[in-house]
């Protein structure tokens, strides 16, 4: 009896020890793929998910990782586990300002083996921006990302080109009590402010970070003019107090039902005022931000893109899977189905997409003059600095002059600190 | 032998608190950033330095004093008249006594996020409110000068219950018997108040204060989501700084110190607070 016991057991040991080599040599042969995404996107991109791997069955399984929805908190996810080392993704789906970075840290793997100058040509100008640090390419856009400046075609006949007309438009109109507010924007202490501000800083003919000297310019005539400007919105009744805690929702709600004049958001708002609960349906149009007569108005650069991650032991399958997610038809897809910007030049003039949303060519335009925010490792720090001073400006803290000599200060202690010990 | 039933406890306590605080000393003392590669490399006290003459962290460092300092007080005082309420005897109670506790069970960032879209101008019920009453706007999240007593108003809504859970446990070892004697020698119900309930629950309060002190200077979350630490910076925590420092910035060495800075902070307020209630004689000394 026990003798039988002991054979029964035996033999189901030998057996499941088979059955596990069996399948581990199998899973050998199929590659696994993994790559970290916001919970957006994964949606977007399962159809595509799903052909890639019926395409691939024999070699490659590509899966998504659904992470969280805001940037910071998939930052958060992926640093963490970076952090801890061997990962468990082969890629990431990353924002543009972590690029320097995640490079500096030594997380990410360079590009450059798998696309050429012919692959770059082939996108549109903004969306060759931020892939690259100290001259190797380390990510490859899935979407463009702009910051625009949304107008009402039934208030006004052409949107405003330069602050002075902004602020006469959004006085006339609220004077006549067609609009609550002239100009929504992202005024809360966070990334966004910084974002609206590079905007307006470019369009006064000034610069965030001089990209031939390194240094920051803050404390220049430009800037104060930005953040004058910005605060002068507040003081004139332009823009509501409450900006000051606006982030892109707050925004969009305050533009969606009909409130505002003119808003500064990024393209993904326009495809939500076209819902059935928007009060501005079919009454918006698309354009650059405002800057001073002469001076070239510029874009911020958002985007996401794919990297791969350093010590990933499926290179080749990991970049088939970002070159299949990337190419020109599955861009086609994202756009047709969810209203995604596409990288690739050629599909901003083609017809089936601008048919389906008229102000493609519009944010084709933007990407063409958009501005990347500065590309250096101590990117966040930067970012911080300046949102806490244009905060304080922005709620009567300080005043502009001194904010802005204090945020260029600090902006050099950051960069001093990085040039001594780098 | 006693040292040897204790092991187990000190083992546990060297391995979950020991071994970070060690590993946070440690670190304060290297340059660890995504400047030196996350290698660590020791810097003397150049990070100790810097924190002394950080304005931020100071700036921080009150604010997060404030935010705790308010907080914990409301919630003691509104958490020591529901218990009184809730430990008298009335029709409904145990429905009631349920309900109180339900902002407790809530999880921090959904209640957060709650309070955003509460406080939001203008498209807020607070804001509708005042503007049915034909009140100027609030714009409370969006004013250094007010933000931070949002923050409080929602702590205090989520943090209650959890004292007055306290308080009613500490109300119900109370033996009914003393509060009948003292009525029969004449006394009134608002003596034996001062002359009862607050001294024999005085241990519950020490112990709730000492509980939400702790988590209030640890305060992280609510305000991550509710202001952001904004606007102008001017309700951000230590821990938000800390984890700025650390998540965003990359720099893990100055990010140990702030934790660390804030600690020892912390540790100083409570041995000066636990001298302070010794010397009035609240505290009894341990023998």
């Amino acid at each position: 009896m026990t003798i039988g016991r002991r054979l029964l057991i035996m033999v189901l040991t030998v057996l499941m020890v088979l059955g596990f080599g069996v399948g581990w040599s199998r899973g050998q042969a199929v590659e696994d793929v993994r790559i970290l995404m916001p919970a957006p996107f994964v949606d977007a991109t399962a159809s595509l998910v799903e052909r890639f791997n019926v395409d691939h069955q024999d070699r490659i399984h590509l899966s998504i990782t659904r992470g969280p929805l805001e940037t910071e908190s998939i930052s958060d996810l992926a640093i963490s586990s970076l952090l801890l080392g061997d990962p468990p993704f082969d890629s990431l789906l990353m924002d543009v300002t972590w690029l320097p970075k995640y490079a500096e840290a030594g997380w990410l793997e360079p590009l450059d083996r798998w696309f050429d100058s012919g692959d770059e040509d082939a996108l549109i100008k903004g969306a060759r921006l931020g892939n690259s640090y100290k001259d190797h390419l380390y990510r490859w856009p899935l979407v463009a990302d702009v910051g625009m400046l949304y107008w009402r075609t039934d208030l006004m006949e052409e949107p405003p080109t330069t602050p002075d007309q902004l602020i006469e438009i959004s006085e006339r109109l609220q004077a006549d009590g067609s609009a609550k507010y002239g100009f929504v924007w992202q005024g809360r202490q966070y990334e966004g402010l910084s974002c609206d501000f590079l905007e307006i800083i470019s369009g006064y003919g000034g610069h965030w970070l001089n990209s031939v000297t390194g240094q920051p310019e803050l404390d220049s005539a430009a800037a104060n003019q930005a953040a004058q400007w910005m605060e002068s919105l507040l003081a004139k009744g332009i823009s509501p107090r409450a900006v000051t805690n606006f982030a892109e929702s707050e925004t969009l709600q305050a533009f969606k039902s009909g409130d505002a004049a003119l808003m500064r958001n990024w393209p993904y708002a326009f495809a939500e005022l076209q819902k059935d609960d928007s009060s501005v349906r079919g009454k918006v149009g698309i354009t650059t931000m405002v800057a001073e007569p002469g001076q070239q108005p510029r874009a911020t650069l958002g985007s996401w893109g794919l990297s791969l991650l350093k010590g990933s032991p499926h290179q080749d399958a990991t970049v088939e899977a970002i070159r299949f997610l990337t190419s020109e038809s599955a861009q086609r897809e994202r756009f047709m189905e969810r209203g995604y910007t596409p990288t690739q030049q050629s599909l901003f003039t083609d017809p089936a997409l601008t048919t389906r949303s008229p102000v493609l060519p519009d944010i084709g335009k933007a990407l063409d003059v958009a501005i990347e925010r500065p590309p250096t490792p101590l990117y966040a720090q930067l970012s911080d600095v300046l949102q806490r001073r244009l905060s304080a400006v922005l709620t009567g803290e300080q005043p502009v002059q001194p904010a802005m000599d204090e945020a260029q200060a600090s902006s050099e202690v950051i960069l001093k600190s990085a040039g001594g010990s780098g | 032998m006693n040292v040897l039933l204790a092991l187990p406890a000190l083992l546990l306590i060297a391995l979950v608190f020991g071994w970070p605080m060690a590993r946070y000393t440690w670190l304060s003392f290297h340059a660890d950033s995504v400047l030196t590669g996350l290698v660590p490399i020791p810097n003397g006290g150049a990070n100790w330095v810097r924190l002394l003459s950080d304005a931020r962290f100071w700036q921080d460092s009150l604010q997060t004093a404030r935010f705790a300092v308010m907080s914990v007080s409301l919630e003691l005082l509104l958490a020591l008249a529901i218990a009184l309420l809730l430990d008298q005897r009335w029709r409904g109670r145990g429905a009631v006594r349920a309900l109180t506790l339900l902002p407790w069970a809530l999880p921090t960032t959904m209640m957060a996020l709650g309070w955003r879209w509460i406080f939001n101008t203008p498209y807020g019920p607070l804001e509708q409110l005042a503007a049915a009453l034909g009140l100027p706007s609030l714009n409370l999240l969006a004013d250094p000068n007010f933000a931070w007593m949002a923050t409080v108003a929602a702590d205090v809504w989520k943090t209650t219950p959890f004292i007055t859970l306290i308080l009613l446990a500490g109300l119900q070892t109370i033996p009914a018997d003393l509060y009948e004697a003292f009525r029969l020698e004449g006394g009134k119900p608002w003596q034996s108040l001062r002359s009862i309930t607050l001294p024999l629950l005085t241990p519950y309060i020490l112990l709730s204060l000492l509980f939400r002190l702790a988590q209030a200077f640890g305060v992280f979350d609510l305000i991550q989501i509710l202001t952001g630490g904004g606007p102008a910076s001017s309700t951000e925590s230590l821990a938000l700084y800390a984890y700025l420092n650390a998540m965003r910035f990359l720099d893990f060495g100055y990010s140990a110190t702030v934790m660390l800075g804030g600690f020892l902070m912390l540790t100083v307020i409570i041995v000066l607070a636990a001298i302070a209630l010794r010397s009035i004689g609240v505290l009894r000394p341990v023998k």
